[in-house]
């Protein structure tokens, strides 16, 4: 890109993308904050999907501690752990439903095509999306870890800003697999309940609830292929003192490198269905 | 009188006719029917698993609040039910939403054809979809995790007596759409609610008083526990007779007050004119 256009062409190109990004991310916001009730379950939902978890973990626990799932996790504190779990798997959803669902989101309001003609990069239209909702996701995500803390109590021991760099890769890793998963739902058009679907398999399977150690091993199998699965567990045992299942740095490691694949794959993905679907006329079909 | 009640049975009809082809007509809702009983109880069943430790060393306090060490069970009775009365909620008052939607609403209403038998007619398309996951959660409770549930008459009576109870809150929903023109936050935080209230996946007993108080007031609490009771535990109908008789009422009086609802509503939207309202 900068041999093909030089520094300043490559410096211009930048800026266009981040314009049209901030765009994007502009009117998603504005969307998001026209519907007050739906910003406010945003927060508030969270919280319903936590409460069961926490009462589950009080129908197994002995003076409030769960100490049957330490022999699994390494802490007592079941619902600290499924806190954290939450919070990262709220990115998951970020990444299936705020990127990966945003196109057939365009289809179904009729912007996708007029979108599409301009000169604005493809890419950059879907990323823009993935911004706005992985700023909200935080900022809910906070919320909520605010509230449940107040309501059910949470014991962060660790360093969270150690927690917050490791998850960095993960976000990005994130963000490519939405831009694939927006590339098949180009092609598909109606992907509503296969996202719902994946979106909740990924984030349980990653372990969200649970430590994977307890899937048998067919689905053990399926957990260890998932990047996040090694983000979750790295992230928890860096809060929360729990044991991992790799080294640490072997966990980070895996991360980093599923960042980068993850991405480029992405890429690949969407702008292979992309040109397919150009070729085949289907971008104005619904 | 006679050509009336034959016309809304047809009117009836015709709208759950139209609703199962649109259903059908998209392949998705197979996977939808199919997956998620299946995927939803099961995975939580694995943290109940982990609660219990490697040793069962957690099974004995929980045996200990609910009188069972099958967890596995206690936890399928009251997902599914829970996913059943979701499914219930977004049926009816998502389908008054779709059509505004799509643009047929206003149009469809204009005609003579009672929109209560519309409305109906949609929840019953949803009341045969609903059926199917049910099913297909109850086989693989059985046969993936070797847990046997007692299919009794009874069983199916209190399965009736519940969907009873949550089409007439699916009505007052259909009521809300037409006022607030968007469901997903009310169907969120009412599911919401008998998710934290109603001991899906936990003895009641947990909960602090105020919430047991609540949950008493909530016909799904009713409904999980009659299962449980009789499906699980072989309870007889006079073991459970008093709560049956609770939860019949609910359903009798949730099922008059939804058309009662509804039919207030539809009067109020018709006079200010915000039916097609988007």
């Amino acid at each position: 890109m900068v041999s093909k256009f030089g520094i300043n062409g490559f410096g211009a190109w930048l800026r266009r993308q981040f314009r049209v990004i901030g765009a994007i991310a502009w009117k998603d916001l504005r969307i998001f904050l026209r519907y007050p009730a739906n910003a406010l379950m945003s927060v508030v939902e969270p919280i319903m999907w936590l409460a069961p978890a926490y009462f589950m973990g009080q129908g197994f626990s002995v003076n409030g501690q769960a100490i049957g799932f330490a022999g699994f996790a390494g802490t007592s504190d079941y619902f600290s752990f499924v806190m954290m779990g939450m919070f990262m798997s709220s990115y998951i959803s970020t990444a299936f439903w705020g990127t990966g669902f945003s196109v057939q989101e365009d289809m179904t309001l009729g912007v996708l095509e007029p979108n599409w003609v301009t000169p604005a990069s493809r890419v950059s239209l879907v990323i823009g999306r993935s911004v706005i909702t992985l700023l909200l996701t935080t900022l809910n995500s906070i919320g909520v870890l605010i509230v449940g803390a107040a309501l059910f109590g949470v014991n962060l021991t660790g360093n969270v800003l150690a927690a917050v760099i490791t998850m960095l890769p993960m976000l990005i890793a994130l963000t490519g697999l939405g831009l694939g998963i927006a590339g098949v739902v180009l092609s598909v058009r109606r992907a509503g309940a296969a996202i719902d679907i994946s979106n909740w398999v990924v984030s349980q399977l990653s372990g969200t609830t649970f430590p994977v150690s307890v899937l048998p091993r067919p689905l053990l199998a399926v957990a260890l292929a998932l990047p996040t699965t090694y983000g979750f567990d790295a992230v928890r045992s860096i809060l929360l003192g729990t044991k991992t299942m790799l080294p640490l740095k072997v966990e980070i490691g895996i991360m980093l490198a599923s960042t980068a694949g993850m991405c480029v794959a992405g890429y690949a993905v969407f702008k292979t269905f992309e040109r397919r679907c150009r070729r085949q006329g289907l971008l104005g079909t619904h | 009188m006679s050509r009336t009640m034959p016309h809304t049975v047809r009117v009836f009809l015709a709208a759950a006719r139209r609703d199962i082809l649109i259903t059908t007509r998209y392949a998705d809702f197979v996977v939808s029917m199919l997956v998620w009983p299946v995927l939803m109880p099961s995975l939580t069943v694995f943290a109940a698993k982990a609660l219990a430790g490697p040793d069962g060393s957690g099974l004995s306090a929980f045996a200990e609040r609910t009188g069972t060490t099958d967890y596995v069970g206690f936890v399928f009775a009251g997902m599914v039910l829970w996913m059943w009365l979701n499914m219930v909620l977004w049926s009816v008052g998502g389908e008054l939403r779709a059509e505004q939607r799509r643009g047929t609403l206003e149009s469809n209403w204009m005609t003579p054809a009672p929109r209560l038998a519309m409305l109906l007619g949609s929840g019953l398309n949803q009341m045969i979809v609903s059926i199917v996951p049910v099913i297909a959660s109850l086989a693989v409770c059985s046969i993936a995790w070797g847990v046997r549930f007692a299919v009794t008459p009874l069983v199916g009576l209190v399965f009736l007596v519940s969907t009873m109870a949550m089409f007439g809150m699916a009505l007052a929903f259909a009521s809300l759409v037409l006022f607030l023109k968007e469901l997903n936050a009310a169907v969120f935080f009412l599911r919401g609610v008998f998710m934290v209230f109603c001991g899906l996946t936990s003895p009641l007993s947990v909960l602090p008083p105020w919430m047991r108080t609540v949950s008493k007031a909530l016909p799904l609490t009713y409904s999980i526990d009659l299962v449980r009771r009789l499906g699980l535990a072989g309870a007889s109908y006079a073991d459970v007779s008093r709560d049956f008789w609770i939860l019949t009422a609910f359903a009798a009086g949730l099922l008059i007050a939804g058309c009662l609802a509804f039919l207030f509503v539809d009067r109020a939207v018709k006079r200010s004119g915000t039916l097609g309202q988007y």
